[in-house]
This record gives structure tokens, sequence and C-alpha cells, in this order.
């Protein structure tokens, strides 16, 4: 809003896993990079490139270019309208479900473009998995259904036994089998917000994917099931590499690894400002506006 | 929404005569729609009464059960019963919603789920063209073309599977109550087709997202989300065929064979409620048979009011439950 | 590179996608066999009146008394036609505009009462509505005229004009509606100066498409205007129009001459009805497109 025109690609300069190139990830030596993580296991899980999006003829989203570490909780924040959760809809395809969105630029996924043309979108979201803003658990089924439902869609796994196996593994996973396991049978919209939107973590676990977007999974959740959802994304580490969506810049401090600040342009286009540690980003933001941001004076 | 009517009136701060003026105007404006609205309400209110007082000589003679359950109409020994048109109106009715329900749920997913974006709504206006050819046409079409291209189709389940189920078996004269509900169909599609459309589309946009961003087929939409969430709509949708096809005259007339009896087999000519009336009216010459065929039009205007009721009672209460659940 | 796509992305199983495609195959394949009638309709009637059409006297001239005469035309159908659906809308616009506004602007027991009753009246086979005229006029009266098919044609009409004048209506945004009473302006002028205007291509289509579904219409005129072999513009005396025209021709279709004759009669009447519909359907297109691009 108050930066010069010039600012998304100065500031873009500044991010040092932008200016890593895969060569250099390889390495995985850079002076910054130390820093912020430990160098030796940097593992990078999605690699983005000079990605735009539009909706029609809105371009939403201006040039992104960024690294995503694996096995690490990656923090996008940014003021509304800048083009967070088109990003993360980007990642797994997700955007081009929208009549007349589009993107151009590369996304890609241990070296593979998701955007290859030889690519299912259905296998990249069978991979990258999302959990929406709003808990969406199929209204019209049970419990137990809405978490083998993705096993069904895609055939994970063969006989009864298996697919109990993997809905009790999943919603252990997900903090919610003691809550749920007397009434599995019941329908996925008797649960409360919190539980709903544990269910639909749960049903996104089911998937088995390796990275998991979340788009604000806490914005429509009371303080007790957020501090709920986010004690499990730290748990769930371990296992996948996790982007987060949110507004709430707490949220992002406590859970995440990596935070990247987004800000909308001057032609209303989000793009990425920097990208850093967290604790980095939070307590030393090499932009003004980052540090404008995170300090509370907009957005 | 009808809270417009409620908007506080604004201070006003022209000046007493025009005031005075707007004033007049409201009331003389408001006299003349509720003198409309009323009138239009006496009128059609008087029309629907009249219709039952001249179908009462029947009602009388042959008592309302007597008359709707009678199977015999015989105009030239002063006996009237309406069950084979009845029946009639049912088969027909029951055949075109088996033939373009599943037609119309599939153009309705192709025009929700399947379809580039941009191709929607022209593929939609093409399908609703259907229902702005006039009946007549329809059944001028279905006489000379349908009719005759369907008889070997007919002679085929005839002399197959007719040959155990009477309900299928011959004789085939092309006529029938079998041509009638496929006229029928082609007829119905596009009302069933739009109604499911409009119900599909108000799938809530995340269900639909889940499912693909779950790795979900199109397929998988459809079936763990649209139909089962649409299931009500879909419903009021069909219901609401079904009272289309009721009444749909001119076009099953000219291809349903016309005969006062009960056929047997879905390929014998017969008569619907509608489609007797327009037959023999402008030749019912016999004691009571104009009569008659009045109380049959009042036969098929409670059965349209009952179906009709029932399909927006449907509607209302799935989009009320649209609205509370999520 | 397409080998590692395979391994990072493993496609969907070959079961699947054939269950997907079989799906999208068969909705194509639904929306085919629908159109199917459309274009063989309209194929045929063209292929088979169009020669009728194109000599001036099927317009200009009148039917032989004997259907299996030759040479005539339809001209007191079409005459008939355009008569009694312009008599028709006459009737049912003002009324039916009349019940949209009231129901919006006043409401109360009358309105909905009214509602219902429209309602009702948009799900009644339109036999019924010829029955209810039948009963009412043409029995008090005495005779079939033109009058009493008008009157029926006003109210096959009604409920398209009511219903979507009414959903136009309550588009109408509410900082509009507000800001109009906020000028002082009066109710009645508020409506019939700002509402109706906005609403206007809207309101056209609904009447476009009423005319159009009136014109077609054929059941409600065996009882109200019966039909007339010679051509007449009194209102009161029985009239002729065109699908009654082509009704009773395809009737003794045994004749090719009556046959020729429903044929051409058929392809003017679907000239007039596409014709109404598509102006209207176009209105509304203009007006859509017009909004999004704001």
């Amino acid at each position: 809003m108050t930066a010069p025109s010039d600012q998304p690609r100065a500031t873009m300069s500044l991010s040092p896993a932008t200016l890593q190139g895969l060569e250099a990830r390889a390495a995985a030596v850079d002076e910054s990079d130390v820093t912020a993580t430990q160098a030796d296991d940097v593992d990078l899980a999605i690699t983005v490139r000079d990605l735009s999006a539009w909706y029609g003829a809105r371009r939403v989203i201006r040039d992104v270019s960024m690294d995503i570490r694996a096995n690490a909780i990656t923090a996008i924040i940014g003021p509304s309208g800048s083009g967070k959760s088109t990003l993360l809809r980007c990642l797994d395809r997700m955007h081009e479900v929208v009549p007349g969105a589009r993107s151009s630029g590369t996304v890609s996924y241990q070296g593979v473009d998701i955007y290859d043309p030889r690519i299912e979108p259905a296998a990249v979201r069978r991979t990258i998995g999302m959990v929406f803003q709003q808990p969406n658990p199929f209204p019209t089924m049970s419990i137990y259904d809405n978490v083998a439902a993705p096993a069904r869609f895609n055939g994970l796994v063969k006989g009864k036994a298996a697919q109990d196996e993997l809905v009790e593994r999943c919603l252990r996973q997900a903090a919610l089998w003691d809550e749920v396991k007397d009434k599995l049978g019941h329908g996925g919209t008797s649960l409360s917000g919190g539980q709903q939107q544990r269910l639909c973590i749960a049903r996104t676990l089911a998937l088995q994917p390796k990275v998991l977007l979340m788009d604000e999974p806490c914005s429509a959740l009371d303080p007790i099931a957020t501090l709920q959802v986010e004690e499990l994304m730290s748990t769930l580490k371990a296992d996948y590499t996790i982007i987060i969506v949110t507004h709430n810049m707490q949220q992002a401090s406590r859970v995440s690894d990596v935070t990247a600040f987004f800000n909308m342009g001057e032609d209303r286009a989000g793009y990425l400002v920097e990208s850093d540690a967290t604790r980095t980003l939070f307590t030393n933001p090499k932009n003004q506006l980052t540090e404008d941001y995170v300090s509370g004076r907009f957005g | 929404m009808t809270q417009s009517a409620e908007v506080p009136e604004p201070p006003r701060l022209d000046l007493g005569g025009l005031r005075r003026r707007g004033w007049t105007g409201d009331l003389t404006f408001r006299a003349i729609l509720s003198t409309l609205t009323l009138g239009i309400t006496v009128v059609l209110g008087v029309m629907m009464v009249e219709s039952f007082i001249s179908a009462s000589p029947v009602y009388q003679k042959f008592g309302i059960i007597g008359f709707i359950t009678g199977s015999t109409w015989a105009p030239s020994f002063t006996v009237y019963g309406a069950w084979a048109f009845i029946y009639g109106t049912f088969l027909t009715s029951l055949i075109a919603l088996v033939i373009a329900v599943p037609v119309s749920v599939l153009i309705a997913l192709l025009l929700t789920e399947l379809a580039p974006a941009r191709l929607r709504a022209p593929l939609g206006i093409a399908v609703d063209l259907l229902a702005a050819v006039p009946s007549v046409v329809y059944g001028l079409w279905g006489l000379l073309v349908l009719v005759p291209a369907m008889r070997p189709l007919e002679q085929a389940i005839a002399g197959t599977l007719g040959r155990v189920v009477p309900f299928f078996g011959p004789p085939t004269p092309g006529s029938s109550y079998f041509a009638a509900g496929v006229i029928l169909a082609v007829m119905i599609v596009p009302i069933v087709s739009a109604v499911t459309r409009e119900v599909f589309a108000s799938t809530p946009r995340l269900q639909r997202e889940a499912v693909l961003a779950l790795g979900g087929t199109r397929w998988d939409v459809a079936r763990t989300v649209t139909l089962p969430i649409g299931r009500a709509g879909l419903l009021a949708a069909v219901v609401l065929g079904l009272g289309r096809a009721m009444g749909e005259t001119i076009a099953v007339t000219m291809v349903i064979g016309n005969s006062d009896n009960i056929g047997k087999s879905i390929f014998s000519p017969g008569f619907t409620l509608a489609s007797v009336i327009a037959n023999e009216f402008n030749e019912a010459t016999e004691t009571l048979h104009p009569e008659a065929l009045i109380a049959l039009g009042t036969v098929l205007l409670v059965m349209s009011v009952l179906v009709n009721g029932a399909a927006i009672a449907i509607r209302n209460r799935f989009t009320g439950g649209s609205r509370s659940g999520f | 590179m397409a080998s590692d796509a395979v391994v990072v992305f493993a496609p969907t199983s070959r079961w699947r996608r054939r269950k997907a495609n079989l799906f999208a195959f068969l909705a194509a394949f639904a929306f085919v066999l629908a159109l199917i009638p459309l274009v063989a309709v309209f194929g045929y009637i063209f292929v088979n009146g169009i020669h009728s059409l194109l000599s001036v006297d099927f317009l200009i001239q009148d039917p032989p008394a004997d259907l299996s005469a030759t040479g005539g035309g339809v001209r007191n159908a079409l005459i008939g036609t355009l008569e009694m659906t312009g008599l028709a809308s006459l009737i049912a616009v003002p009324i039916g505009l009349a019940v949209a506004i009231f129901a919006i602007e006043v409401g109360g027991g009358l309105a909905r009462g009214a509602r219902f009753l429209i309602d009702v009246l948009a799900g009644l086979p339109s036999i019924v509505v010829g029955i209810f005229v039948y009963a009412s006029v043409v029995v008090t009266q005495g005779h079939f005229s033109g009058l009493a098919g008008s009157l029926a044609l006003a109210i096959v009409m009604l409920p398209v004009v009511t219903v979507s004048a009414e959903e136009i209506l309550r588009l109408t945004p509410r900082p509009i509606a507000e800001g109009a009473r906020a000028l002082g302006l009066a109710r009645w002028r508020a409506v019939l100066s700002v509402f109706v205007p906005i609403g206007l291509s809207g309101i056209v289509t609904g009447i476009l498409l009423g005319v159009s579904r009136a014109i077609g219409e054929t059941a409600p005129l065996i009882f109200t205007s019966l039909g007339n072999n010679f051509f007449t513009l009194d209102i009161n005396q029985p009239m002729q129009a065109l699908p009654l025209l082509i009704y009773r021709n395809a009737l003794n279709s045994g004749f090719a001459t009556a046959r020729d004759r429903a044929f051409g009669a058929a392809l003017l009447l679907i000239i007039i009805v596409f014709g109404f519909n598509l102006v209207g359907r176009w209105l509304t297109a203009r007006r859509r497109l017009a909004g999004s691009s704001r």
C-alpha cells in the first residue's frame, strides 16, 4: 500500500530463499540460511518460481518465487488481499478449479513441475493435501465415512480391516479419536467446529499426502480449538511438510519455523515481501514493510 | 426482502402542496394495485368455482368416488368414469419420468460440473429452447415421425419381452401410452433439468472443492457431494416434471391413439385426462358429456394442485434447510 | 522427467479414470440425446414447411373451406394469433405487474393470497385454464369467441409475467431503494420512475417469455376461441389461431394438402415463438454482461 512501485523486486532480492537457485540449495551453505535453519538438513519440498495468478483479468499474485522446506512449518502472513490463499491454492492446483482462474510460472515438488501437462491435477492433490478455512466435512456422511472418503476416491486401501485401521490411525493423528470413537456412525456435521476442523485434518491425512496446505485453518475456531489444532501441527511436522496461511501473527510466531510475508502491491496484486526464519522475520526483518506489519503498524 | 415495504418514512422536507399530492398519489397507486390484485384473485376464484359448478351434475349422478373410480366411459349410455384416463395420465407421466429424469440429471451435472465454464450458458439455453417448441409442433412431429419410427422398437419388445409380460405385449399400432410417454419425456427434460441445474449449482463450493482437494474426480464430486446434497431439490424437480407431464395436452392427444378403454399393454392406445378432454370436447353432444369432460378437468386441476404443491413444499424445505445447514 | 513425474505423483488408477470418463461420456451423451428432438423437429418442420412459407399467398390468403383442397393460406390464423395474443398481453401485463408490485411494496394477506394463486396457476395445465374460461365466460356468453381465447391466453401469461417481474424487482439494490425514498419521492413515483426502469429489461424478458408461451398454446383455445375457417377481426366471433390450425390439419394429415398447410403454419409458429423467446433471453443476457463488466 505504501510501497514504492519498485519495491517488490527490490525486497525479493533480499530474500535469501529467493536468491538461492537449485544448485545453491544442493550446496546449502548460504550464510544467511545458516542463521535461519540448521543448514545440513535443509531439504526443500517445494520451489516456486515466478508464480503469478489471475481471476479473470485481475492479477491476484505477481511473480512469487520462494522455497519451502520439507518437514517444517512455513507460515504465510500478510494483510487481506495479499494473495496468501491464492498462493496456497496454486500449490495443489486448486486455483484452476475456479472458473476463469489461471496462473503462470512454475511450482515444483521434489524437482517435478506440478503443472507439467502429463500430470493429473488429482495426482498432485493426492500428494499435496489441503485443509480449508471453513471446516467442510461432507454433510451427508458419517464421521467414519468422511475419513474413509479420500481412500475410496483414490483406492488407497483394500478391504474393510485396512480401512478401519486407516480411519483410526488418522483420527488418532488428528487427536480426535478419543472424542469420536464411540460415535463413528454419527454425521460429520454433528461435531463442534473445532472437532469438525480436526475431522477435516484427519480426512486430509487419510489421503496419506506428503505436504499439508492449511488455509487459515483456525479462523472459524474458538481459542481452545485453535490451540488443539496448533499442537496438532507441531506433532505432524515430523512426517509432513506444512504450509499454513494465517492472518494471526501470534499463531505464525508460535507454530512456524519459516515465515513468508506477503503484501498487496499498488496494482492490487499480492507479492512476496520477504521470507525468513520465523524468529528472524519477527525480531529482525530486513524490510521496513515487514517491520511495520509485524509490529502492528498496518494491516 | 419484503422489508422494502417497511422502510420508515423519510422526513419530508418538501412543501405542503407537494406533500399532499405525493400522498394522494400514493393512495391512488395503492388503490389501483389493490383493485387489480383483488380483482384477479376474485376472477380466478370465481372461474374455479364455476368449473366445479359446471361439473356438479356429473358428480351428483355418479358420486365423487364413483366418478373417479369408474372404469367405464360410454357417452352414448350416459355412463362416465374417469379411471381409464387417470390411469393413462399416471402411466404416460411415469414413462416420461423414467426416461427424462436420468437424462435431465446427467445434463444438469454436465452443465454444473463438467462442461467448460464458458460453454455452460449457451448449452443451457439450447436445452431451454426445447421448452419453447409449442406442444402442437411436437405433436405434429410425433405423429408423422416419432410414432412410425418407434414401431419397430415396440414390435421388437412386444415380440420378446411381451410374450412373457402382457404389460409389454402386442398389439403395437404405434400410437400408444408409450409413444405419449416418449414425447412427454422430451417436453419435460427442460423443466426437470433446469430445476436440477439450479439445485446442483447451489452446492456449496467448499464441498465441491473438498472432494477435488482430496484427489477425487468429477464423478466423485457428483456422487459424494452434488447428488446427496441436492437430493431434496432433485425430488422437487421430479415432482415438478410429473406435474408438467400430467397436464400436457395437445402433443399427447396426437400420439396416444385415443381409446376410452384401459389398455393392457404400454403399447396400447389410450387416453390421458387432458387428451380425452381435448379430443372429445368439440364433439360432446351426448347427455352430460360436456359436463363429464369438465369434471375430468376438475380432477386434473386437483391432481396438479396437489402435485405442484408437493413440489413447492419440498423445494421450500430444501432451500430453508440449505440456509441453516451450511 | 516423465518417469519422475509418475513416481512423485502416482496417476489415478485406470479403473477410476475409466469411471470418471464414463460419467463424462454419459453426461455428454444425455445432452446430445435431449437435443436430438430439438434439431429433428426444427429440421423436419423447416424442410417440409419452407416451400409453403416462401409463397406470399400463404400469409395473405385464408385456407379453403375443405381441408383437402389445395391452395389458400393461413391469414385468418396468423391474424387471430396476433390479435388474441396482443389482447392477452394488454390484459396480463398490467395485472401481472400490479400483482408483482403489490406483493413487494404493500405485502400483507391479500398479496400472499394473490401470489399463492399465481403459483398455483403457474403449475396448472393450460387445458384446465381453458376449462375455467369455458365454464365462466363461454357458457355465460353462450358462444365461443376470440375474447374468451384472449382471456385464456392472458391467464396462461399471467404467472410468467408476475413471477419474473417480482424476482427482478426484489433484486433492486437496497441503497437505490432507500436513496429514492430519501429524495422524498412518493412511493408510487419511486416505483414507477426508479425501480421499474432499473428492472426494465428483466421485466420485458418476462413479458416476452410469457408471450412466446401463450402464442404456442393450443389446448386452452379449443374451449374458448374454438377456431374459425374464415377471417375475422371481431373478437366476439370464434377465432382461428396458428396452433389450432396446425392441430386440425395435422389430424387430417392423410391429405397431403392439409399436411403441407400444417407444416407451413408450424414453421411460421416456431419462427414467431423462437423470435420472442430469443429476443427475451438476449435482453437478459445483455443486462448480465453489462452488470459483470462494471
